[in-house]
């Protein structure tokens, strides 16, 4: 019904770029009962004073604390992890799938075989269903199923309707199982990945991510690199029925199931769909370092694309979300360009100067690969050199002096206060419960977490920008129009062009 | 995009009611039961609905103006009114507002002043064919706006009211502007909605324009973003200004880049005073509250600002089309196309069975358009349908959009649409093509009440643009009772070649030779 970003209707007034510090949330406390208690009190207290006079700078609030239900987790024979939480206010339900595979087991010549497995896994049939008998059914029944790759795992989805709950996971669970991989099917989707390819530089800003990417990792590193028409052309049905018997096995899924169902009888019904499914051997994510020498040092690239705007990242690699450091450099991330608004980078480049719309900087990390910490913005030709130089002045500035104590408090309180938004459902909080397990990190992890932004100073800010925000290893790159770029650029260092191949 | 996803929303008002009389959940009420109305005296309408599962609470506040309430020479006003609106108020974003007034003050005389000149003198400078030197006069006036511009900046507390919101846990927070309706919205613990109640009523009440001619800036870079340099941006532009030739519909929301670049702060502020009191507002509150303390709330903030005049009446109807319009837009890109009819908006009796063909053309992997165009004849990487673009509050247009799967052209994939279109007349739809329709549209109500800020965003809209959010609640009975007859009928008075406008992208490859590897000294 939607047809993407373009309509006319919905004009955003501001980017929330890069969204919040990407640390994983989890809130505990009371129970729910005491809880919605503590809260009438405390709206009727509030609302008893004359609110009318506040002064909206110095109204203070209690805490919402507040205890999520939690999850049962059953582990079936063969290895299969269910959590399970109950939740009855709407007739429906979801399932939710994590697979211990993923496109870092994609081998170098067949980059694209994950994804496409994930696709046909979807749309090819099962051993009992033709494809088409299996979208007619979902469709009749308004139920949604997903399957897809990531790069460190695979998920699957059902939203289903309570009445529909059984025929639903006996689908679910035969394409997870004994997929067809239809070969009508198999063409299609190597067509529609062979098109993505050819309007993959249709946009400036899927270039600068891609290149990005490259940039940093080096382009055959699993976080880099891509599908080629070679590497798509190469892949046989043959090929994805093997990726699916070597690394979907019931020993290396999560389950989650939330919704309006009743726990034993779930279980039953998991047990029939999945009980008999043997157990395989399940690779562990094993994602290769980048050499230090070749991330040590910094670059200037650009890609000459005619446009309006320079799209320009500015960053290197960085931690992993383990590394101790890690919660240090994601609120000193939040300070310099992460929490939008609140942010240094958003205040200077967008609201005082008026050089971009989109402005900020993210970190994204994993306990699997090195992150990538960057700083970004779209801004026009005559302001990209004001806009770099912005990027360098404020990381230097987070490295150079402590950020000021109402910025720290500010970020702790935002961190702190939005807390409860990460659990206001029951399939948010089984997910994160998910994610976790998968990742191989404690459940009290996000706890730990809160604690540790709770305990920051201003000094550990300062020292992790100082350990992790480094000007020797800045890679700049910026996709605009090329003659003037390599000009606005010299300034940074040793300029040269990255080429694209035409990829139609 | 909006029309059909709204309908299932609040249609779900019933569904929902039907669904909770099984003995499992039958303590929820029907959403219908649920909403709770309060007219403000000075017309201000809210809408609550109660949902205690968690401390949250999901607030839209929505009002009746947008891109087609804008004078020519003046499009992206109500975009950039919107931007503005995050700049604070007397109180809010200042140091100190009485000193800053006054300079604010000479600071748009003196901008207001300069653009003018500009404009003259470069108008000059081109009638006479010289290069373009702005005068002595003209240069001192550029130095005096700098200053002010600067002393200006030293008042501004940055972002202080969107800091305030962040510091007190507030997600979500943003604003979009459409052809017929502004909207803006945060999510927020649910004891900190007297925070809430106050930022927002000091805006509606003494918005300060501050940072104006940087924020211009800040939304010709959006315009650059989204329009420029996005081939559905400018795609879309172009197609739906040859659609609409007298309507304001054909407008870009964002604006022209040149209208964009002559607002003033005058204009500003008046467009403000025009359409942003409390009777031109509605406010949907969902989550964790109680509805009379809410009110009482409202009612002491907002229920002190005075009405404002009824807003002036839309005068300019699009004219029938008489004959197909075709429009090409060349950009470095693959190609695509989209392809426009005009039709009655919501309200008129035929919308419900486009509503029906939107569904039975394009919804999911079985759908007639998807299944033909991509699946089996492989002519087309995706196809989409729309039956409300670009707004609702006038006469619209349903859109098909599709992108051709290479070797395959546009002209194919239209050739082909259009015989699916020809195949609604000759192939009535079957009951199980209509039942899936209603099935989706049920299931789709439902899951929309899994949000609060869904919720609030379906009740505020369609408070809004229909007049109440009770609208719907019939829509889904409406759109039940659509016959096999009924869509043969409408494909044959709208889907015409003479009611269509087509855009197609072409793909062209900028002149500028590139160089191979190539470097750069510096």
């Amino acid at each position: 019904m939607t047809y993407g970003s373009h309509k006319g209707s919905g004009r955003r007034g501001w980017a929330m770029v890069e969204g919040e510090t990407g640390m994983r949330k989890k809130a505990q406390g009371i129970s729910l009962l005491t809880i919605l208690l503590l809260l009438v009190t405390q709206v009727t207290s509030g609302l008893a004073v004359d609110l009318a006079s506040k002064d909206p700078r110095t109204m203070r609030f209690p805490t919402v604390d507040f205890n999520p239900p939690d999850a049962d987790r059953v582990v079936l024979e063969n290895g299969m992890v269910v959590y399970l939480l109950e939740d009855h206010e709407l007739p429906l339900v979801t399932v939710n799938a994590t697979l211990r595979t993923g496109s870092w087991l994609d081998p170098a010549d067949k980059v694209g075989l994950a994804g496409m497995t994930g696709a046909v896994m979807r749309t090819g049939g099962s051993a009992q269903m033709s494809p088409e008998e299996v979208d007619e059914e979902l469709e009749q029944l308004a139920a949604t199923l997903s399957i897809s790759m990531g790069k460190e795992s695979g998920s699957a989805s059902l939203d289903v309707l309570k009445k529909d709950l059984k025929r639903g996971i006996q689908i679910f669970g035969d394409l997870l199982r004994k997929p067809a991989f239809e070969q009508s099917r198999v063409d299609l989707a190597r067509l529609q990945a062979l098109e993505g390819i050819r309007r993959r530089q249709d946009s400036p800003g899927s270039i600068v991510g891609r290149e990005f990417a490259k940039l940093l990792y080096g382009g055959r590193h699993p976080s880099a690199r891509e599908t080629t028409v070679h590497s798509i052309d190469s892949i046989t049905r043959e090929d994805l029925v093997a990726f699916h018997q070597h690394t979907v096995h019931p020993n290396g899924i999560i389950l989650g199931v939330t919704g309006d169902f009743e726990k034993t009888s779930m279980l039953a019904l998991l047990h029939e769909v999945f009980g008999d499914w043997a157990k395989g051997t399940v690779p562990d994510v094993t994602i290769p370092a980048v050499p230090e020498t070749d991330f040590k040092s910094s670059a200037v690239r650009f890609v000459n694309k005619d446009t309006s705007q320079t799209h320009l990242r500015v960053g290197h690699l960085t931690i992993k979300e383990t590394d101790p450091d890690y919660v240090a450099v994601a609120i000193a991330n939040d300070i310099l360009g992460g929490s939008s608004f609140r942010s240094r980078l958003f205040n200077d480049v967008r609201t005082k100067r008026g050089l971009a719309y989109s402005v900020g900087s993210g970190l994204r990390a994993s306990v699997y690969d090195q992150g990538v910490w960057l700083m970004r913005a779209e801004t026009k030709l005559s302001s990209t050199q004001e806009v770099v130089n912005r990027f360098v002045a404020n990381m230097e500035r987070m490295r150079n002096e402590p950020v000021t104590d109402l910025e720290l408090e500010e970020a702790k309180e935002a961190y702190v206060n939005s807390f409860v938004f990460s659990f206001t459902s029951a399939s948010s909080i089984v997910s994160r419960l998910m994610d976790l397990e998968y990742d191989g990190l404690p459940k009290d992890w996000l706890q730990q977490i809160r604690d540790k932004v709770v305990n920051l100073t201003k000094e550990d800010i300062q020292q992790a920008a100082r350990a992790h925000f480094n000007p020797d290893r800045l890679r700049i790159l910026a996709v605009g129009s090329g003659e003037a770029l390599s000009k606005v650029l010299a300034g940074f260092g040793d300029v040269k062009e990255i080429t694209l191949a035409p990829e139609s | 995009m909006i029309n059909m996803k709204r309908a299932r929303m609040v249609a779900c008002l019933i569904v929902v009611a039907a669904l909770t009389t099984a003995p499992s959940h039958a303590s929820s009420p029907s959403l219908a039961d649920r909403v709770i109305e309060h007219k403000l005296a000075n017309g201000m309408t809210v809408l609550m609905v109660e949902r205690h599962q968690a401390p949250i609470v999901s607030i839209n506040m929505t009002f009746g103006v947008g891109g087609v309430n804008e004078q020519v020479g003046q499009t992206g006003l109500a975009h950039l009114y919107e931007h503005m609106a995050f700049k604070g108020t007397r109180s809010v974003g200042t140091r100190d507002f009485e000193k800053e007034q006054a300079v604010l003050d000479e600071l748009t005389q003196v901008g207001t002043e300069l653009e003018q000149r500009e404009r003259e003198e470069s108008a000059r400078a081109q009638t006479e064919g010289k290069a373009s030197t702005f005068s002595p006069a003209l240069q001192q006036l550029q130095r005096r706006f700098k200053e002010l511009q600067d002393k200006a900046g030293e008042y501004v507390v940055g972002n202080e009211m969107a800091l305030l919101y962040q510091r007190h846990g507030g997600v979500g927070l943003n604003a979009s502007t459409g052809k017929d309706i502004t909207r803006y919205v945060i999510s927020l613990p649910a004891n900190r909605l007297p925070l809430w109640a106050s930022l927002e009523s000091d805006r509606m009440a003494h918005p300060v324009l501050r940072e104006f001619y940087k924020e211009r800036g800040v939304v010709m870079e959006e315009r650059r973003l989204r329009t420029d340099d996005s081939p559905n941006g400018l795609l879309y532009e172009t197609f739906t200004s040859t659609a609409f030739q007298a309507h304001q519909y054909g407008v870009p929301t964002i604006g022209w880049g040149s209208d964009i670049l002559s607002l003033t702060p005058a204009a500003t502020e008046a467009f403000f005073k025009t359409y942003y009191g409390p009777n031109n507002a509605t406010v949907a509150i969902v989550g964790d509250i109680n509805p009379k303390e809410v009110i009482a709330l409202i009612e002491g903030t907002f229920g002190k600002i005075p009405s404002a005049p009824p807003i002036p009446t839309l005068v300019t109807e699009e004219p029938p089309q008489r004959g197909e319009r075709r429009v090409e837009i060349e950009f470095d890109a693959e190609p695509a196309l989209a392809i426009g009819y005009h039709k009655p908006t919501i309200g008129h009796p035929d919308d419900f069975v486009f509503d029906v063909i939107d569904e039975v053309l394009t919804e999911g992997v079985t759908s007639r358009l998807y299944s033909s165009l991509v699946r089996d004849k492989r002519l087309a990487a995706s196809v989409l349908s729309d039956t409300n673009y670009p707004g609702v509050r006038a006469p619209n247009l349903f859109v098909i959009a599709a992108t051709p799967l290479a070797p395959h052209t546009t002209a194919e994939v239209e050739a082909a649409i259009y015989e699916e279109l020809e195949r609604l007349k000759t192939e009535p739809i079957s009951a199980k093509e209509f039942e899936r329709v209603l099935n989706g549209l049920d299931a789709d109500l439902v899951r929309s009440l899994r949000s609060n800020s869904g919720l609030a965003s379906q009740l505020a809209f369609y408070q809004t643009v229909a007049g109440s959010w009770r609208y719907v609640v019939n829509a889904r009975d409406r759109i039940a009772a659509v016959t096999p007859a009924d869509v043969q009928r409408v494909v044959t008075q709208y889907l015409t070649k003479a009611n269509r406008t087509v855009g197609v992208l072409v793909k062209k490859i900028p002149d500028k030779k590139m160089a191979a590897v190539r470097e750069v000294q510096p």
